[in-house]
C-alpha cells in the first residue's frame, strides 16, 4: 500500500457528492511521476477512485470498465451507485487469498428519475464495504483524511462548499503524508453537471 | 614475586601473560565476571497467582482473590493468601509470581517497623505505601530487573478511600474499579457497571455481593482459578481479611454438552 | 602455548527478553496565542484493548507560568515529570524565583537526552509564558531534541490532529483575500473552541481517545481574561491577579 503511495476522498453534501484524490505516483520515497490520476468516471454520475499498488489500479480500471459494460449490454441500462458498489466488493473477494492491493471509494448520484440522491462508500483490499454518510477516506493519508474531515466537514454543503471542503481536507492531509501530494484533482458530481478541477497543493 | 601491587590477589591469565611481565597499566583484566551468569534476573514468572478484583465503595475499599498460586497449569499451591495487611490501613492484592510477592511482603514489613519505630504519631496508609510501591516497582524495571507482579493496592484512612494499580513496569493508575489478569477482561465490565460513578452509594451487601459473583464468573473461565478466595474489607474499622469463601456453582449443564461433561452419548 | 578461547563462557543461551515499555495511549496539544498558552490532554489511559483508568492526568502544572504535557509509556512520563519538578524545587531554592520557561524547555532536552541509551518513551510539550510575556509552546521528542513552535499535537492521534491544526491554525492551503493577511495569532475564544474540536474529532475516530480532556490555559501578566468568560467551569489554579494566571477547563468526551 505504500509502495506507490496516493490518497483518496469522497464526501456527501446537498444533492451532490464530491471525491478527490492526489496526483503523486511514486517508487517507494522517489516520486516517478506527478499526473497519475486515480479517480475514473464509470458512468457520467458515478466515480471510482483506487489507492494502492499503481499496476493494480491500472488493471482494475480496465477490469471495472469491462464489467460495468458487460452490465449495461445485459441489463440494457446505467449502473447504480450501490450495484456499483457490490460489483467492486465482489471482484475483490474474488481474490480473497491472493489479492489486488487497492482500496476503492466509490462516489455517485442515485436514478435522477428516482430523485437522485448522493451515494459513497469504501472498501478494503478484499472488498469488505463502508457505507458512510459522510465521508469515506483510503490511501497512506488515511488517518490524517480522517482527523481533518472529522473536523471540517459539515452536514448539506452546496457544491461549491462542499468542493472548498474536500480540497481543503484532502490537500491539508497529504501536506502532512510523504506518500502523497503534488497537487490534486477534484470531481463534484451534481444532478446537472461534473465539476472537475485540478489543485496545485505545495509541490514537494 | 609479583612486583605489581594492583594484580595481588587476581589470577594471572597465562594465555595472555604466561611469564607475569606485563605492566601495570596494560595488565590484563579478567574480561568475564566468573559469576555474571550465576546472577539471573526474573525473566518469567514461576510460581503464579491469577486475577485480583478490588472496588471502592461507600465505607471503604474491599478487594477479591483466590488463593490457588499455580505452576504452569498445575495447582501447586492451595492455600496461599494473595491479599496481605499492610500496617492498619491497607491492603495490597498481588498477581503474578508470587515469590517476587513474598518479597515485597517482606520490604513492606520492614517499612512499617522502621515507621512505628520513628514513633512520630504518624503511620503510613494507602497512599504512601502506593508511592513506595510504585517506586520499588519502577526501580526494578528499570534495572531490568523487574518484581514480575500486577499489584493492587486498596487502603482507607482519614475518611478517605485509596484504590491504585501497580505492575511489573512501574504502570500506574486509580479508578473506582481495578482489576488485574483475566479479571481486566472478565470482571472490569461487570464491576464499572455497578461502581463506577456509584462508588459512594454501593452499600457493604452489594460491594460482597458484586465481587462474589465476579470470582464465580472467574472461577468458571479462568483455568488458573481455585474456588476458594478472599474478601479483604477496609473501613474506617480497619482491616478484615475473610478466610478461604467458595462460591456455589452449578455444573449439571455439562452433562448435556458433548465435550464438556461425561462422554456417554 | 595454551589457546586463549572465550568459547564456552561468552556463550549465552539466547534468553526471551523482558520489554520494559509499553503505550499508555492518548492525545496532547498545545497552541501558543500572543499573551496566552493552552496545553491539552485526554485523561484516558489504555493498554492494548483494555483502557486502564478514564481518569489520569497527562498534563501537569510546573510553575505558575510552565505547564508540561506527557504522553507515551505512561510509567516514564510520571517518572519524568517527577524529576522535572524536582529539579525545579531546587532552583527555586537556589534562585528564589521560578525558572523561566526556555530555560526550563532546556533543562528537559539535557533530562531527556541524559538517558539516550534508555530513553524516557514520552513526546513531550511544554507550554507556557516566556520571560517577554509571549506565549510559547516547546515541543520535545523522546530523546531531548525540541523546538518553539506555536502550535504542536502529539500521541496516539497526533496524525489526525496535526494537519487540521495545521489548517485552521498556521491556514495552510488557505489563501487571505486580496490586500489582506491571514492573523500570526489566534484570539484565546477560538483557540479553546479549537482544542476541544480536536479532541472531539480525534475521539470519534480513535479509540484510545476519549472519556474527558483536560486543558490548562496560562494567561501572561495583566491579561484580563477575556475569551475565557464564554467558557463554563472554568477553575483558576493561581490565587491571585498579578502574574501570570492559570485556569483549568475539563471538558467530557465520548467513552466508548
Amino acid at each position: 500500500m505504500q509502495y506507490n503511495g496516493g490518497s483518496i476522498v469522497a464526501m456527501v453534501g446537498k444533492n451532490c457528492v464530491a471525491i478527490a484524490s492526489d496526483l503523486r505516483l511514486g517508487n517507494q520515497a522517489l516520486t516517478i511521476a506527478t499526473d497519475f490520476e486515480k479517480v475514473f468516471p464509470i458512468t457520467d454520475r458515478i466515480y471510482l477512485g483506487m489507492a494502492g499498488l499503481a499496476t493494480d489500479v491500472l488493471t482494475l480500471r480496465e477490469r471495472f470498465r469491462f464489467r460495468v459494460n458487460m452490465y449495461s449490454i445485459k441489463e440494457e441500462r446505467e449502473i447504480e451507485p450501490k450495484t456499483l458498489a457490490q460489483l467492486v466488493s465482489s471482484t475483490l473477494y474474488e481474490r480473497r487469498f491472493g489479492p489486488y492491493f487497492i482500496e476503492p471509494i466509490i462516489a455517485g448520484l442515485t436514478d435522477s428519475s428516482k430523485g437522485s440522491q448522493p451515494f459513497i462508500a469504501s472498501a478494503d483490499l478484499i472488498g469488505c464495504l463502508n457505507f458512510a454518510k459522510d465521508f469515506v477516506v483510503v490511501g497512506t493519508a488515511e488517518d490524517k483524511l480522517l482527523g481533518v474531515a472529522e473536523g471540517l466537514w459539515e452536514p448539506d454543503l452546496e457544491p461549491e462548499d462542499l468542493f472548498e471542503t474536500i480540497s481543503q481536507t484532502l490537500l491539508n492531509a497529504v501536506d502532512r503524508d510523504a506518500f502523497s501530494g503534488w497537487g490534486a484533482v477534484v470531481h463534484v458530481i451534481t444532478p446537472d453537471k461534473v465539476i472537475t478541477r485540478t489543485l496545485k497543493g505545495r509541490m514537494d | 614475586m609479583d612486583h605489581f601491587p594492583t594484580n595481588w590477589g587476581k589470577p594471572r591469565d597465562e594465555a595472555v601473560d604466561v611469564y607475569s611481565t606485563y605492566p601495570l597499566h596494560s595488565r590484563p583484566r579478567n574480561q568475564v565476571d566468573t559469576f555474571a551468569e550465576g546472577v539471573q534476573h526474573t525473566q518469567q514468572p514461576i510460581v503464579t497467582g491469577t486475577s485480583v478484583l478490588a472496588i471502592k465503595y461507600k465505607d471503604g475499599v474491599m478487594m477479591a482473590a483466590d488463593t490457588l498460586a499455580s505452576y504452569g497449569s498445575l495447582a501447586r499451591f492451595k492455600d496461599i493468601s494473595r491479599l496481605h495487611p499492610v500496617g492498619d490501613y491497607t491492603v495490597i492484592g498481588a498477581g503474578g509470581d508470587m515469590s517476587d510477592f513474598q518479597h515485597i511482603q517482606g520490604i513492606l514489613d520492614d517499612l512499617i517497623v522502621e515507621e512505628f519505630n520513628e514513633a512520630d504519631g504518624n503511620a503510613l496508609g494507602p497512599s504512601e505505601i502506593f508511592e513506595v510501591m510504585s517506586q520499588v516497582m519502577y526501580a526494578r524495571r528499570s534495572k531490568f530487573n523487574p518484581l514480575w507482579n500486577s499489584l493492587l493496592i486498596g487502603g482507607f484512612k482519614d475518611g478517605k478511600s485509596f484504590l491504585a494499580y501497580v505492575d511489573l513496569l512501574g504502570t500506574t493508575y486509580q479508578s473506582p474499579s481495578i482489576a488485574t489478569g483475566y479479571g481486566a477482561y472478565i470482571a472490569i465490565p461487570l464491576l464499572r457497571k455497578v461502581v463506577d460513578g456509584r462508588e459512594k452509594d454501593v452499600t457493604e451487601e452489594q460491594a460482597r455481593h458484586i465481587l462474589e459473583e465476579c470470582m464465580k464468573v472467574l472461577y468458571y473461565r479462568d483455568a488458573r482459578s481455585l474456588n476458594k478466595y478472599q474478601i479483604a474489607k477496609i473501613t474506617k474499622d480497619g482491616i478484615e481479611i475473610t478466610d478461604g469463601l467458595s462460591s456455589k456453582t452449578e455444573w449439571a449443564f455439562a452433562e448435556s454438552i458433548r465435550g464438556y461433561g461425561a462422554q456417554n452419548q | 602455548m595454551s589457546h586463549y578461547t572465550r568459547t564456552q563462557s561468552q556463550q549465552h543461551p539466547t534468553q526471551r527478553q523482558f520489554n520494559p515499555y509499553t503505550e499508555n495511549g492518548g492525545t496532547i496539544l498545545a497552541i501558543a496565542g500572543a499573551d496566552f498558552s493552552v496545553i491539552a490532554g485526554d485523561t484516558r489511559q489504555s493498554e492494548g484493548y483494555s483502557i486502564q483508568t478514564r481518569y489520569a492526568p497527562k498534563v501537569f502544572k510546573l510553575t505558575d507560568k510552565a505547564v508540561l504535557a506527557v504522553n507515551g509509556f505512561a510509567a516514564d512520563g510520571n517518572m519524568f515529570v517527577k524529576k522535572v519538578k524536582q529539579r525545579l524545587e531546587w532552583y527555586r531554592h537556589a534562585h528564589s524565583k521560578d525558572m523561566p520557561l526556555r530555560s526550563i524547555a532546556r533543562l528537559i532536552q539535557t533530562m531527556l537526552y541524559a538517558q539516550r541509551f534508555f530513553p524516557y518513551y514520552v513526546y513531550n510539550i511544554l507550554g507556557g509564558i516566556e520571560e517577554d510575556g509571549t506565549g510559547a509552546v516547546y515541543s520535545f521528542d523522546p530523546v531531548g531534541s525540541y523546538e518553539r513552535e506555536a502550535c504542536r499535537a502529539a500521541g496516539s492521534a497526533q496524525s489526525l490532529v496535526q494537519p487540521f491544526l495545521d489548517n485552521q491554525i498556521y491556514f495552510k492551503n488557505q489563501t487571505p483575500v486580496l490586500g489582506t493577511s491571514h492573523p500570526t495569532h489566534l484570539p484565546l475564544r477560538h483557540v479553546v473552541q479549537l482544542v476541544i474540536d480536536s479532541f472531539t474529532s480525534a475521539t470519534e475516530r480513535h479509540i484510545e481517545v476519549g472519556d474527558g480532556v483536560e486543558l490548562y490555559i496560562i494567561l501572561a501578566r495583566g491579561r484580563g481574561t477575556q475569551g475565557l468568560d464564554s467558557f463554563k467551569d472554568v477553575q483558576e489554579l493561581t490565587p491571585h491577579a498579578e502574574g501570570e494566571r492559570l485556569f483549568v477547563l475539563r471538558r467530557e468526551l465520548k467513552k466508548d
